[in-house]
């Protein structure tokens, strides 16, 4: 029989490729690729469902909205409970003069009893402002602030857009769904998914500030005091935001920045319009609940 | 942010203990082999003609060897995208030679000096859930024979 027994060279079989170089480069392909596909995609839905008139949003996504600022609502009710919303309702209806609002946006303004020191507007026009902001708050002029902010969220229709934008990101991150080995590789789609719609929640945020910003100098004549909540956001949480990559809102500090800039570039002035007593007072029930003979 | 650190860890325990692994594996595979050149292995169906009266044996090296979270993750990218999967060729040659080198190792112990209809068998073990792959076994098998022409 014949036969030879040569020695076996190595790297036959093998292809010789770095494997962290490999890596890097399937990475960068990948989420190249993903994140040019949602940012396309979110821009699409952008457009296409501001073309939605919100007439029709009111009426098919009021009640999801409604809903939702009544899951917001605490369980307790005080006395004055509606002389606040009214009062918030009137300020939100002067602004919406200011803003030049379109014809047929309503504004429906929700006040709930909860210390959470936030405010926000989703759909249907409905805008939830809460007690702990109500506290937080020095003066009118930072109150009107944060309703045209959300005032003009609801101008430029972010709620249905942010909407519009988690479904479609999502059923496309759904229809991947088992595709590659394991489920590691899914959720590195769907976390470069929320970073690149992040981008875009941020730049809503941003706008909004601007406008607001606008609104005020119509209101009050300058644009100072807007900045107080902020800072006071920035005290109560210093250090522990996260980075700004991985939230909806730009850092605090920027945002501080950025209306200290127009402010530069505009009116201000040192005399800011006072709260009324009715909410001075919920001040100081908050200050009367943090003494440490109440608690 | 916890879930990028710990994929991050694992990436980079995987990338750094599993490359050190199998380059010793792969060291001492070549130490092997050299040892036992001298044992022959033959794909034929059927025996050579032999001068002796034969004592023929079945003969089987197998080895399983699990897959580390780096290779997994360029697996799965490649998934997406297609094209070779790079770090499965080295583990899997890292299995074939190693089931080869044991089943000589056996033959060795019974006094053969060539292996005859040598085939290899490679079966995936999940565990259980369909879409991880857990681990890789390879089997080769053969008939031992001694001869003096082979020596």
């Amino acid at each position: 029989m014949q036969y030879s027994n040569p020695e076996i060279p190595e790297g036959i079989n093998v292809t010789q490729v770095h494997p962290l170089k490999e890596f890097f480069t399937l990475i960068a392909g990948v989420a190249g690729l993903v994140i040019v596909v949602v940012f396309l995609l979110a821009i699409t839905v952008q457009y296409l469902v501001t073309l939605i008139p919100f007439e029709k949003e009111s009426q098919w996504l009021g009640r999801m909205g409604e809903s939702f600022t009544a899951s917001m609502q605490s369980d307790e009710t005080s006395d004055n409970h509606q002389q606040i919303e009214d009062y918030l309702q009137k300020m939100a209806d002067t602004l919406s003069e200011h803003q030049r609002l379109p014809e047929g946006m309503m504004i429906t303004v929700h006040y709930s009893e909860a210390d959470t020191v936030n405010a926000f507007a989703t759909l249907g026009g409905n805008i939830v402002i809460f007690k702990g902001l109500l506290q937080t708050l020095p003066h009118e002029n930072a109150l009107a602030m944060v309703m045209a902010h959300e005032i003009a969220h609801i101008k430029h229709r972010h709620p249905i857009v942010a909407l519009g934008r988690g479904v479609a990101v999502g059923l496309v991150l759904v229809s991947l769904s088992g595709v590659g080995d394991g489920v590691a590789v899914q959720q590195l789609l769907g976390n470069l998914s929320m970073l690149t719609t992040l981008t875009f929640s941020r730049s809503q945020e941003e706008l909004s500030d601007r406008e607001a910003l606008g609104v005020l100098t119509t209101m009050y004549g300058h644009v100072g005091g807007a900045e107080a909540l902020f800072e006071a956001l920035q005290t109560e949480y210093e250090g522990r935001e996260p980075p700004q990559i991985l939230s909806t809102h730009p850092h605090t500090e920027k945002r501080i920045e950025r209306i200290k800039e127009i402010q530069a570039a505009m009116a201000t002035d040192t005399e800011f319009k006072p709260l009324p007593g009715f909410i001075l007072e919920l001040k100081k029930a908050n200050e009367k609940d943090k003494q440490p003979g109440n608690e | 942010m916890y879930d990028l650190i710990i994929f991050l860890v694992l990436l980079g325990l995987g990338y750094f203990v599993g490359q050190a692994l199998e380059k010793s594996h792969f060291r001492s595979i070549i130490k092997r082999e050299k040892e036992l050149r001298h044992l022959l292995t033959f794909s034929n169906r059927y025996p050579p003609s032999v001068t002796e009266e034969q004592n023929a044996q079945l003969v089987s090296g197998s080895v399983v060897i699990s897959i580390d979270y780096f290779k997994q993750i360029v697996a799965a990218l490649r998934a997406l995208i297609g094209g070779r999967i790079t770090s499965y060729e080295s583990l899997l040659e890292r299995a074939r030679r190693e089931a080869l080198l044991r089943m000589k190792e056996e033959a060795l112990t019974l006094g053969a000096n060539i292996i005859v209809n040598v085939k290899l068998e490679t079966s995936s073990i999940t565990k259980g859930q369909r879409q991880q792959v857990g681990c890789v076994e390879v089997l080769a098998y053969g008939t031992a024979l001694h001869d003096k022409q082979f020596s």
